[in-house]
């Protein structure tokens, strides 16, 4: 029977493979396993015992590595939902409330239970500040104890209750671990299998550049609450599994120290990653064990490695094993773009008429950012728009793409009136955009940052990705020679597995075309492209972005280099003070005297 | 029963306003909060208990040395987990590094002093019993003493005007030449003393007891999140319709769903009024 | 060539700055004789509000080096420029709107000896009659202009021997933009060297000493204001890459 279970563990670990395709991501991690498969044959009753604890864990770990690691979201406090879980089994075996129900049964009631809190826990992480949400878990682990204790009729208060009894063959010590260990490799096969799809790339471009993730078209609101019915249901399962582990609980098993380990795991492994948790909560799980001394103190340590961790070595675990990237790169790289790639890059399916602008006004603070303007830009045309500091160029940019919405006046696309505010809806209406200061993830790779663009172009849904079915694969492998073709057109392709916050600020304003491309654009809006760029570069951004417009995308482009401008821009628009100066093409702009004295300064 | 309900409300509530008043004091020198601050309430109590019951000093000589300690762990705040993430606070590692050090607080208290609930000294010991308790108008007295003396601080001294730059345009006020850096770490100080004089306040009411830390800093950023990050009038009111809407749920509903409730409104407030009932800051984003 | 001054007040060379992985500065050379009045003109995006903060010790510089009055200004933050007589007005009239006039203008006396205080804001106020009228209102209650008036009075509470203005005239109407640049001639008559950065070319010009062009992080131009043929030199700098 452990032998049976053992190789399931072994084909989900094939199958992880499959889903990622890496030895170097997948070697390790069943490598780990095939060690924990052996622990019941090497070693005594004790040690299994611990080793199921850290199996668990990483139940929990692993999936609340999604909530902390990839989305960056501070949950501190999970240790309620491990609670939850545990009470929520063991109530229904014991049949307190109902006639009893069987484990497994439970375990599955206790897992929705543990969906529906997750999510309500979850709920200010949508609207607020990491900050809120910390303390919005912790104030639910606060009171889920507070209940525990209080509750007596149901949960034997102080007394506590029996944790649920295994049926055979999971009854005893190597058959309830086998069980745990099989849970535990499901976790990590399916979030790996997240962290390789477009939802976990989406997540992590929320943690870290949320701005992007609206215009690239990744809906926050319902990623986020998918990930929290996720980790909210494994992490009760969890707690279901650890309530039959303690063969008793009382509110004092579940303390916030608990939670200190939980999400402590997954930062000393490092944001991003899999192996790096896994081995955090293997460590941490086992720490106590071998610095007996020192178990008065575990917190404290704990949190001590985690200031640590925070000031000093941000990478965690992970970024330790990252050998890949200690490879020195060339300084002083030339980016040379490869304007004929671009028609590959660029489908032709798209709308063919313009966006137009008409009397749009934006105040804040009451002062008028945009006063009454009044702009089209067309299709396989590149727009210029200039004009001094503070003159509402980045503004229209951001009304455009929907992050404010104007007080007055409408922004149409194709005739069609664009909604407005509504940002996470323009990559799919075909409109894309980069950022004055470029919004990158910087740990992941170049080529994972290009993917992100490609978001809404992705077909299947969170659930095939999870158990890594036909279309996810499908998905994957087109976005990602998709993603390639886009860095090669912008001559980024020798560095796509090189992390993104490594790279020179010129390649970064390049990656950011490359991913607005990913999405197929119709239109895209550039912010200042050629800031921080050399004269050469500049150069062959203008050929590259003359080489999108002929492929029929519409460009606009904001921009202070006049020479820029002018020299590639079908029209020009220029702005002062929140409205337009003067419109035309660059020759009349040139000689344009008002325009001169504005620029100037007259 | 409704007298009970009122005073005990108040009484809790003044504890928990002052602690928003210590979160809304530290992120107005910093534009970060900190999970020190119900740490500071939890030591508030710890010191008094230490200082005066178990070392036998004077209640003023106490009381002094209660908020010496408590000025010290807010300026460890500044110096170890605020100053060196202040460079990128986009990156939201204040929640982490205030974090640990809240845990350490924790830890060492828990180790060195005890994790079950210790006597807090009389202060008065007028009233016994009843509702005229000190317990139950000490805290109200002391968050309406340390109110004013924050008017008078903010609006009578430069020292207080300069509170109120860093807090409005850091950088404008850095530009103008302002010691900034010195400000926040004496507001950070001084919310060290505020959060101290909630949990000393209070002592009668939650005890010498380790387990206030994390309680209070859950409770105490309630009322922020009700009248909205860095707003202390928000705060008070917060924190007082906050305790009195508690004890009343105790009373009715009974103490395990008092907590739910209060845990739900906090949800609640913040899909609603993301900004706090009263407005306050949320930042341009792009 | 600059105009011969003895011993510059401000000595700029190689100065590189900018934010982050993002270069700015590629190197700028300036100089500001005492009582000098100069002002600096360039493109968006040159990097002329940069200089300014790299100046007065609110950004961090990469190579090169600012003196002041005979003193390296190297890692020293803008309280101690403060105190040595820079003041900097930056852009955007950022002034404390919750808090009242005279009170901003306190603030900007932070370090000023107590007993002096109320006599440099007094005379701080004297040069805009219009918000001395409105000393006791708040900040918020001011229109864009007397925010602007204010936040060039805060400069002078310092009696800087140095002041610099980031676009004291953005957002401004004519009218205002003159009472604002009256200033700047007034104060050279005390002594105070003033460096402008203005938008507005031909008002600057008309109050300044001397100019220099910022196009790129680079100087491209530097010119005494009398000089002929200054606009056409300016329009090459700024729209030519050749660099006038």
């Amino acid at each position: 029977m452990a032998i049976s279970s053992e190789s399931a563990a072994g084909t989900m670990q094939e199958k992880s493979l499959a889903g990622t395709g890496s030895w170097m991501f997948s070697g390790p991690l069943i490598m780990i396993f095939c060690l924990a498969a052996l622990v019941p044959f090497v070693t005594n009753d004790y040690w299994v015992l611990i080793a199921t604890r850290a199996a668990i864990y990483w139940v929990l770990v692993g999936a609340l590595n999604l909530v902390i690691g990839f989305a960056g979201q501070l949950a501190i406090g999970y240790v309620a939902l491990l609670t939850l879980g545990a009470y929520t089994t063991s109530v229904l075996v014991a049949g307190n409330v109902s006639p009893p129900v069987p484990v497994f049964g439970a375990l599955a009631i206790a897992g929705v239970a543990g969906a529906i809190f997750g999510v309500i826990v979850g709920l200010p992480a949508l609207r607020l500040r990491t900050f809120y949400f910390a303390i919005s878990t912790l104030g639910f682990a606060t009171i889920i104890t507070q209940i525990a204790l209080a509750w007596q009729s149901v949960t034997g208060g102080g007394i506590g209750l029996p944790g649920p009894e295994m049926p055979a063959p999971f009854h005893t010590h190597a058959g309830f671990y086998f069980l745990c260990l099989t849970a535990a490799g499901l976790i990590t096969w399916m979030t790996a299998n997240i962290a390789h799809s477009r939802f976990g790339r989406g997540l992590i471009a929320v943690r870290d550049a949320d701005v992007a993730a609206e215009a690239t078209g990744i809906r926050k609101a319902r990623l986020l609450m998918t990930i929290f019915v996720f980790t909210g249901a494994s992490a009760a399962i969890a707690g279901g599994l650890f309530a039959a582990l303690q063969t008793y609980i009382t509110p004092d098993a579940f303390t916030f120290d608990l939670s200190v380990l939980f999400f402590i795991s997954v930062l000393i492994g490092g944001r991003g990653s899999i192996l790096g948790p896994l081995l955090g909560t293997v460590i941490l799980t086992l720490l106590p064990e071998f610095a007996a001394p020192l178990a008065a103190w575990s917190t404290f340590l704990y949190a001590v490695l985690l200031l640590v961790i925070v000031l000093v070595a941000p990478g965690g675990i992970a970024a330790l094993l990252d050998f890949g990237n200690r490879r020195v790169l060339r300084a002083n790289r030339t980016i040379v773009p490869k304007a004929a790639l671009v028609g590959h890059l660029l489908a032709t399916d798209k709308a063919k008429s313009g966006i137009a602008l008409r009397g749009v006004v934006l105040s804040f603070l009451g002062v008028r950012a945009i006063d009454g303007v009044d702009l089209d830009v067309e299709a396989g045309k590149i727009h210029g728009l200039i004009g001094p500091n503070g003159s509402g160029k980045t503004t229209i940019l951001n009304v455009i793409s929907g992050f404010y919405g104007p007080e007055a006046g409408s922004i149409a696309l194709g005739g069609e009136a664009l909604k407005p505010g509504d940002s996470e809806s323009r990559a799919s209406q075909g409109i894309a955009r980069t950022f004055q200061t470029p919004r990158i993830v910087g740990e992941a790779s170049v080529l994972q940052n290009v993917m992100i663009g490609g978001t809404i172009r992705g077909q299947s849904t969170f659930v095939e990705s999870l158990f890594c079915l036909p279309r996810h694969r499908g998905d994957e492998r087109t976005l990602r020679s998709e993603a390639m073709t886009a860095l090669s057109a912008v001559g980024l392709e020798s560095l796509a597995d090189i992390r993104a916050d490594r790279l020179q600020h010129s390649e970064l304003r390049f990656m950011e075309i490359a991913r607005a491309c990913m999405a197929r654009p119709a239109f895209i809006l550039l912010d200042e492209p050629a800031a921080g760029l050399s004269a050469d570069e500049i150069l062959r951004l203008g050929q590259f972005l003359k080489a999108i417009s002929r492929q029929g995308t519409g460009v606009l482009l904001v921009e202070h280099h006049a020479d820029l401008i002018f020299d590639i821009c079908d029209y020009v628009t220029v702005l002062n003070l929140g409205r337009v100066l003067a419109q035309g093409t660059p020759a009349e702009i040139r000689v344009h005297k008002e325009v001169i004295s504005a620029y100037l300064g007259g | 029963m409704l007298a009970s309900i009122i005073a005990s409300g108040l009484a809790v509530g003044a504890v928990y306003a002052l602690i928003g008043v210590t979160y809304n004091t530290m992120f107005s020198a910093s534009r970060v909060m900190s999970f020190t601050a119900g740490q500071l309430g939890m030591l508030g109590g710890v010191f008094g208990s230490l200082f005066v019951l178990r070392l036998g000093l004077p209640l003023v000589v106490g009381l002094v040395l209660m908020l010496v300690c408590c000025a010290i762990v807010g300026l460890i705040t500044e110096f170890i987990a605020v100053r060196p993430v202040l460079k990128s606070l986009d990156q939201h590692l204040y929640v982490l590094s205030t974090l640990a050090l809240a845990l350490m607080i924790q830890q060492v208290v828990a180790v060195e002093w005890s994790t079950e609930p210790q006597a807090f000294p009389r202060v008065f010991g007028t009233g016994a019993g009843g509702i005229l308790d000190e317990k139950f108008w000490l805290p109200v007295l002391t968050c309406a003493v340390t109110i004013c003396a924050l008017e008078l601080l903010y609006r009578r001294t430069l020292t207080g005007l300069s509170f109120l730059a860093i807090a409005e345009d850091n950088f404008a006020a850095r530009a103008l030449g302002l010691p900034e850096r010195n400000l926040r770490m004496a507001s950070y100080a001084l919310a060290g003393m505020i959060g101290g004089l909630a949990g000393f306040s209070g002592g009668q009411l939650l005890l010498a007891f380790v387990a206030n830390g994390p309680l209070l800093n859950f409770y105490g950023f309630v009322p922020v999140a009700l009248g909205g990050l860095g707003n202390n009038r928000g705060a008070i009111v917060g924190g007082f319709a906050l305790g009195l809407f508690q004890q009343a749920a105790n009373f009715l509903v009974g103490g395990i769903f008092s907590s739910v409730a209060v845990f739900m409104l906090f949800i609640a407030v913040l899909l609603a009024a993301p900004r706090g009932l009263f407005g306050g800051h949320l930042a341009r984003r792009v | 060539m600059p105009i011969s001054v003895a011993e510059p007040l401000l000595d700029i060379h190689g100065l590189e700055a900018g934010y982050g992985k993002i270069a700015v500065l590629h190197g700028v050379d300036m100089t500001i004789g005492a009582g000098e009045v100069v002002t600096l003109l360039g493109p968006n995006g040159a990097g002329k509000t940069t200089l300014l903060r790299a100046i007065s010790g609110l950004l961090p510089w990469n190579a090169g080096g600012v003196a002041f009055a005979g003193l390296n200004l190297a890692g020293i933050g803008p309280r101690e420029t403060a105190r040595r007589g820079l003041a900097h007005v930056i852009e955007g009239h950022r002034i404390f709107t919750n808090q009242t006039v005279t009170d901003n203008l306190l603030l900007a006396g932070y370090d000023v000896p107590r007993a002096e205080r109320d006599a440099r804001v007094d005379e701080a106020l004297s040069y805009f009659p219009e918000i001395a009228a409105k000393r006791y209102d708040r900040g918020s209650t001011l229109s864009g202009g007397q925010q602007q008036m204010l936040a060039v009075a805060q400069g002078l509470v310092r009696q800087p021997k140095l002041l610099m203005l980031d676009e004291p005239s953005a957002g401004l109407s004519p009218v205002l933009v003159d009472r604002v640049l009256a200033v700047v001639t007034k104060l050279q008559k005390t002594g105070t060297a003033v460096l402008l950065v203005e938008q507005l070319i031909e008002k600057a010009l008309a109050v300044a000493n001397r100019v220099y062009a910022l196009a790129q992080g680079k100087i491209v131009l530097q010119a005494s204001t009398d000089e002929a043929d200054l606009p056409r030199r300016l329009e090459h700098a700024y729209f030519g890459s050749e660099a006038a």
